[in-house]
C-alpha cells in the first residue's frame, strides 16, 4: 500500500499538469482568435476611401466568420424563443442578422483605426472570456470583454461587453420590451425589425 | 407586489420598471428638450471650445468632486482607493493648477468615480425601481437617494448655502451636464438610430453600467447568460432552422 502512494501522487500530479497545460493552450488559442479577429474588425471599420456599403459587407463577412449569429439571436429572444413558431424563428433569424450588422457597425464603428490589446482570459461555464482593451491615442483604454464559445471544434464569439455593458443583454432587454408592449406577441418584434431593416436601405 | 406585475423586472437581470408609463412620458419630454436645447448647446460647446479647454473644465469639476469620492471610498472600506483619491486631489490641486490638469493619471493614479448609490450597491442594496428624472434622465430609487446623500458630502454645497451663492451649484451642474452631453453626441445618436425601442435600450444600458460601476469593473465582469428553462434541444433546434 505504502508503495502505491508516490505512484498515485505522481499520477495525480501528471494529470493535473496535463489538464492545466491543455487548458492553457485552449486559452492561448482563444486569445489569439480574438486578437486577430479584433484587429481585422477594427481595420475594416476604418473610415477610409471605402464606401459605407463596402465596409458593411466586409464587416458582415467577419461577423459571420467570428460570431455565432444564430445562437446570439436565440439568446437575444430569451424566453420568447420557446413561444415562437418555426416560421417565426426562421424569419427572425434572417431579420436579426441584418439588424445586428447595422447595430455592430454603428456601435463598434467609433473604435475604428484603434488597436485591440488582449489582456488575459478565463473560463466561465462553457465559455472562455477574453479580456481586452481598445487603445487609442489621447483617451483612456476602453475595456472590452469577449465571450467565446467553443462549439464543434470552432471558436465563435457570442457576446461583446464594452465597459461592463453587454451587447447581447442590451438587445435581449430591448426585444423583451418590444414583445411585452405588443401583448407578448413575437410578431410585434418581427414587424419592428422588418421596418427597421427596410429603413436603412 | 412589484414582482407580480408583468414588468421587465421579472426578466432575470433586468431592472424593475413599474412606473414605465410615466417614465416613458418623461423620457419623451427629455428627448424633446434635448433635441431643441441641450444637444445644440452641447454641439456648440464641443465645436467652439477647444479640446484642451474642455478637458480642463472637466478636470476642474472632477477635482471638486474629490471629497464626495473620498467619503464613498471610505464608506466602501476601500482604503487603497481612498489613498488614491487623496493623492490625486493633492497632486492635481497643486501641480495640476487647481485641478485644471490631471497629472495624477499620468503618474499611474487613475481616477475612479464613486457615489453613494454605488456605496449602497456594495452594501447589497438593489436599484429598487427605475426612474426617469426630468432633464437629469435615467436613475433609480437607490441612486436618487445616493444623490441626496452625496449632496451633503460636498463641501462646495455648504459653502454655497452659507454664503447665499446657490447659483454656484446650479452652474456647476449645468456645465457638467453640457460637458457630458458634448462627449456623447455621436454615441447617443447612433444608439437611437439603431434601436427599435430607444427607451428600453437606455434603461438596459443604465442598469448594466451601474452594476458594472458597483463592481468597479472587476470580475465577474460579465453578466451571466441565464437560460432558465432552456435545454440543449432548443439549441439544436435553433441551429437546424
Amino acid at each position: 500500500m505504502m508503495r502505491l502512494r508516490p505512484f498515485l501522487l505522481a499520477l495525480v500530479l501528471a494529470t493535473t499538469f496535463a489538464f492545466s497545460a491543455t487548458a492553457q493552450q485552449a486559452h492561448a488559442d482563444t486569445e489569439k482568435f480574438i486578437a486577430s479577429l479584433g484587429d481585422r474588425a477594427l481595420q475594416v471599420l476604418v473610415v477610409d476611401s471605402q464606401s459605407e456599403a463596402e465596409r458593411e459587407d466586409a464587416f458582415r463577412g467577419l461577423l459571420s466568420e467570428g460570431f455565432d449569429l444564430r445562437l446570439i439571436g436565440r439568446y437575444a429572444l430569451g424566453r420568447y424563443w420557446r413561444r415562437a413558431t418555426a416560421e417565426q424563428r426562421s424569419e427572425y433569424a434572417k431579420l436579426f442578422e441584418d439588424f445586428i450588422v447595422d447595430t455592430y457597425v454603428a456601435r463598434l464603428g467609433e473604435y475604428s483605426g484603434e488597436t485591440l490589446k488582449v489582456v488575459s482570459s478565463r473560463a466561465d461555464d462553457r465559455d472562455t472570456i477574453v479580456h481586452s482593451e481598445i487603445v487609442g491615442d489621447g483617451r483612456p483604454p476602453i475595456r472590452v470583454d469577449w465571450r467565446v464559445r467553443n462549439g464543434e471544434d470552432q471558436l465563435k464569439i457570442i457576446d461583446v461587453v464594452v465597459e461592463g455593458v453587454s451587447m447581447l443583454l442590451t438587445q435581449r432587454d430591448e426585444f423583451a420590451s418590444v414583445i411585452q408592449r405588443s401583448g407578448g406577441n413575437v410578431e410585434g418584434l418581427l414587424a419592428r425589425l422588418r421596418d427597421k431593416n427596410s429603413d436603412g436601405e | 407586489m412589484v414582482a407580480a406585475c408583468a414588468t421587465p423586472g421579472d426578466e432575470p437581470g433586468q431592472i424593475a420598471d413599474p412606473l414605465e408609463p410615466i417614465n416613458r412620458y418623461i423620457f419623451a419630454a427629455n428627448l424633446a428638450v434635448d433635441t431643441t436645447v441641450i444637444e445644440p448647446v452641447a454641439t456648440f460647446y464641443r465645436d467652439f471650445v477647444p479640446d484642451p479647454a474642455r478637458d480642463s473644465v472637466r478636470n476642474f469639476l472632477r477635482n471638486l468632486e474629490s471629497p464626495v469620492t473620498l467619503a464613498n471610498d471610505v464608506l466602501q472600506r476601500d482604503l487603497d482607493a481612498a489613498g488614491v483619491t487623496t493623492k490625486r486631489f493633492f497632486i492635481n490641486t497643486t501641480i495640476g493648477v487647481l485641478g485644471l490638469f490631471d497629472p495624477a493619471t499620468d503618474m499611474g493614479l487613475a481616477r475612479r468615480d464613486e457615489d453613494f448609490g454605488q456605496t449602497l450597491g456594495t452594501y447589497g442594496v438593489g436599484p429598487g425601481v427605475y426612474l426617469v428624472l426630468p432633464i437629469l434622465g435615467p436613475s433609480s430609487l437607490r441612486d436618487v437617494a445616493g444623490n441626496v446623500v452625496d449632496y451633503y458630502f460636498d463641501p462646495l454645497n455648504y459653502y454655497a448655502d452659507n454664503t447665499d451663492r446657490g447659483h454656484i451649484t446650479v452652474l456647476r451642474a449645468g456645465i457638467r451636464g453640457v460637458d457630458a452631453r458634448a462627449r456623447t453626441i455621436e454615441t447617443l445618436d447612433e444608439i437611437e438610430r439603431t434601436s427599435i425601442d430607444f427607451y428600453a435600450t437606455i434603461r438596459s444600458l443604465y442598469h448594466q453600467r451601474r452594476q458594472s460601476d458597483i463592481r468597479n469593473g472587476s470580475a465577474p465582469s460579465l453578466p451571466k447568460l441565464d437560460l432558465t428553462g432552456d435545454t440543449e434541444d432548443d439549441r439544436t433546434a435553433s441551429l437546424e432552422n
